[in-house]
């Protein structure tokens, strides 16, 4: 058995073991709207779908306008952003199952919104694939094992990981890092010029909005009635995902150890001066901290506080 | 949440990279390009107005919500099951294209669910679970999460028995019974369904089609397995059609016969004389398609069907 055959057993055996501990009740199967807001998420996303191929002028898109080292880096940084993109396939198909095994007949507004995120996902993908590639080339690999390692997390087992409550799942990774993902979104296409690579951003963040509201309006349906075990495991899954995730440069370049910064963070820094798709560091400095006091003070509303982390650089955050 | 339990490796360690994204299998890539230009929206791409619920009888109307609500019971096993597969090809790092369509596979199972429930919903009503639930077991789920999870079961048993099976005979039904949806709502909502579930059959079977060359003795075995457990345990067990289920459970008389009534009326469904026709035909389709792969269904007896 080759290596990665080895490690794919073993990764499914994980995933076996994980759903073998939920006994799905399926009926009765409610279909009938329980929270009209996340019903609400799913009728959007169905009436605002885009199709990359067609939705975007790709054959406005001229390469050849930009040196060639801008190219390079920005290839380079939509190649980066495709392996940020690519995880959330593989999380949300997790997360529908988690709900699907733990609600059993009831719960639909959230499992029919989470039928359709992966497909958004992939959509994303595409993007972050074609615009790499037009630039010059994707690039499969960091070809850097720190980086590899931040960006590797294990998510999509968390989210079927019966002691974790998906309360704290979506908190962690909706609240927060989807929602630090949206801003940073917002961010890029603040800084960016090129009109395709603008269009690109814009229905990107318009499908990540979506799944931020998603994020908020569960976590408003459930958290007031989470008894305070629940309500600790909510701020103990964030604070872990803030101080052990996100600035571990998770999501920001410039928070990677020094050694896994480059040349990824030059190659951002470049992207953003010539506006084909990026932030600066110290733009996604302020971007990170705006996100941390909004989900602090959003988590405030239900009486939940967010501890204040230590950074080695950044302080107390 | 995370920290304690990755230093107690309670989760396997990610391998993600290199990551390829580039399409190399192109047939499947052209139906990925194709589901995106073919969306449409249950609420908005049905034409609800023509469904005129008032214009059928009392009996006509209940099979109908019936065969609607059991149709949605069997599309939510696509949005609680299949989706595990999405899972597996990506730990097993399979081509990008796979990925890619079954995202969308997802989404339009998840919609096909959604579409059966306002079809029964508009129809007056929407069961929640069958009449007896012990009959909950044969039509509610096909088993394929816990397979899709299970390392020692070959994905291409799988797609063979899942797809190439179990969606080839929805899909055969569909086609051989929706001239007489005389409803236009119905007949609107069956052809949507039906241009989707063309998409998904043709993964399937190109997915095989180009796994075929590296099939060993124990994968054309493990297909073979896989298929007849499939007609045996799931379709033979009444969990797409109650009048084939052997041993009856314990549906009641108005749910087994919900199908015909319903679609003599126009409203969807199929009589025992569709399944006797369409049934034969689609095993010795699927047998021959298989058959050059070196893959052999046995003959399978049913006590309506005969020898099949």
């Amino acid at each position: 058995m080759s290596e990665t055959s080895e490690h794919a057993a073993r990764l499914l055996s994980a995933y076996q073991a994980q759903e073998k501990r939920f006994v799905e009740r399926r009926f009765p199967l409610s279909f009938a709207p329980e929270v009209p807001a996340l019903r609400e998420l799913y009728s959007q996303a169905k009436g605002l779908r885009w199709n990359p191929e067609t939705d975007i002028a790709w054959d406005r898109f001229d390469p050849s306008r930009y040196a060639k080292a801008t190219c390079e880096a920005a290839r380079r940084t939509w190649s980066r952003r495709a392996w940020s993109v690519y995880p959330g396939m593989t999380e949300s198909t997790a997360l529908l199952i988690r709900f699907c095994l733990e609600s059993g007949s009831i719960g639909m507004d959230a499992k029919l919104f989470l039928s359709f995120r992966p497909s958004e996902e992939a959509k994303h993908l595409e993007v972050c694939h074609v615009l790499a590639e037009r630039l010059g080339g994707y690039e499969p690999d960091p070809g850097e094992a720190g980086l590899a390692r931040v960006s590797n997390q294990p998510f999509a087992q968390v989210a079927l990981d019966g002691d974790v409550p998906v309360e704290a799942y979506i908190a962690a990774l909706g609240a927060l890092d989807d929602q630090l993902d949206l801003n940073l979104y917002v961010s890029h296409l603040q800084q960016s010029k090129d009109e395709t690579v603008r269009t690109a951003l814009r229905l990107i963040a318009s499908d990540r909005a979506r799944h931020v509201a998603f994020a908020w309006g569960f976590l408003d349906h459930r958290v007031p009635a989470l008894d305070a075990r629940g309500r600790a495991a909510v701020v103990d899954a964030v604070r872990d995902v803030l101080a052990n995730v996100i600035l571990a440069g998770y999501r920001n370049t410039w928070l990677l150890p020094e050694k896994s910064r480059e040349p990824w963070l030059g190659a951002e820094e470049e992207t953003a001066r010539q506006g084909l798709g990026a932030s600066s560091a110290a733009q996604e400095r302020g971007v990170l901290r705006a996100t941390i006091a909004q989900v602090r003070e959003r988590f405030a509303a239900w009486k939940l506080e967010l501890p204040r982390v230590e950074h080695a650089e950044l302080g107390t955050i | 949440m995370l920290v304690d339990k990755q230093r107690a490796e309670a989760y396997v360690p990610e391998q993600r990279y290199p990551l390829p994204l580039s399409s190399a299998m192109p047939d499947v890539w052209e139906l990925w390009q194709r589901a995106k230009t073919l969306e449409w929206d249950p609420q908005t791409d049905i034409p609800w107005e023509d469904l005129h619920p008032e214009r059928y009888s009392a009996e006509q109307l209940l099979a109908a919500q019936m065969y609607w609500s059991r149709r949605t019971w069997g599309e939510y096993g696509a949005i609680s099951e299949s989706p595990a597969l999405l899972l597996r090809f990506c730990v097993e790092r399979r081509l990008p294209d796979l990925q890619f369509f079954f995202t969308m596979r997802t989404m339009e199972e998840g919609r096909h669910a959604e579409a059966s429930w306002l079809m029964a919903e508009r129809l007056g009503r929407y069961f929640p679970q069958p009449q007896n639930p012990p009959t909950a077991g044969a039509v509610g789920t096909h088993g394929v999460r816990r397979i899709a999870f299970d390392p020692e079961t070959s994905l291409e048993g799988i797609f063979a028995s899942l797809v190439c099976a179990a969606e080839e005979i929805l899909i055969d039904v569909f086609k051989s019974t929706v001239h007489k949806a005389t409803n236009p709502a119905v007949r609107r909502l069956m052809e949507l369904i039906l241009r989707d579930e063309v998409r998904h059959i043709a993964f399937g079977w190109q997915c095989l089609d180009a796994w075929a060359p590296s099939f060993t003795p124990e994968t054309v075995r493990n297909i073979e397995k896989a298929v007849t457990a499939m007609i045996e345990n799931v379709e033979f067990r009444g969990y797409r059609n109650l009048w084939l289920a052997i041993e009856g459970g314990s549906a009641t008389p108005a749910e087994i016969d919900a199908d015909r009534i319903s679609c003599e009326a126009g409203l969807g469904g199929n009589t025992p004389e569709d399944e006797m026709r369409v049934f034969p035909e689609f095993l010795a389709k699927i047998r021959k398609r298989m058959a050059p792969r070196g893959v052999n269904l046995p003959m399978f007896q049913h006590p309506r069907l005969g020898t099949v």
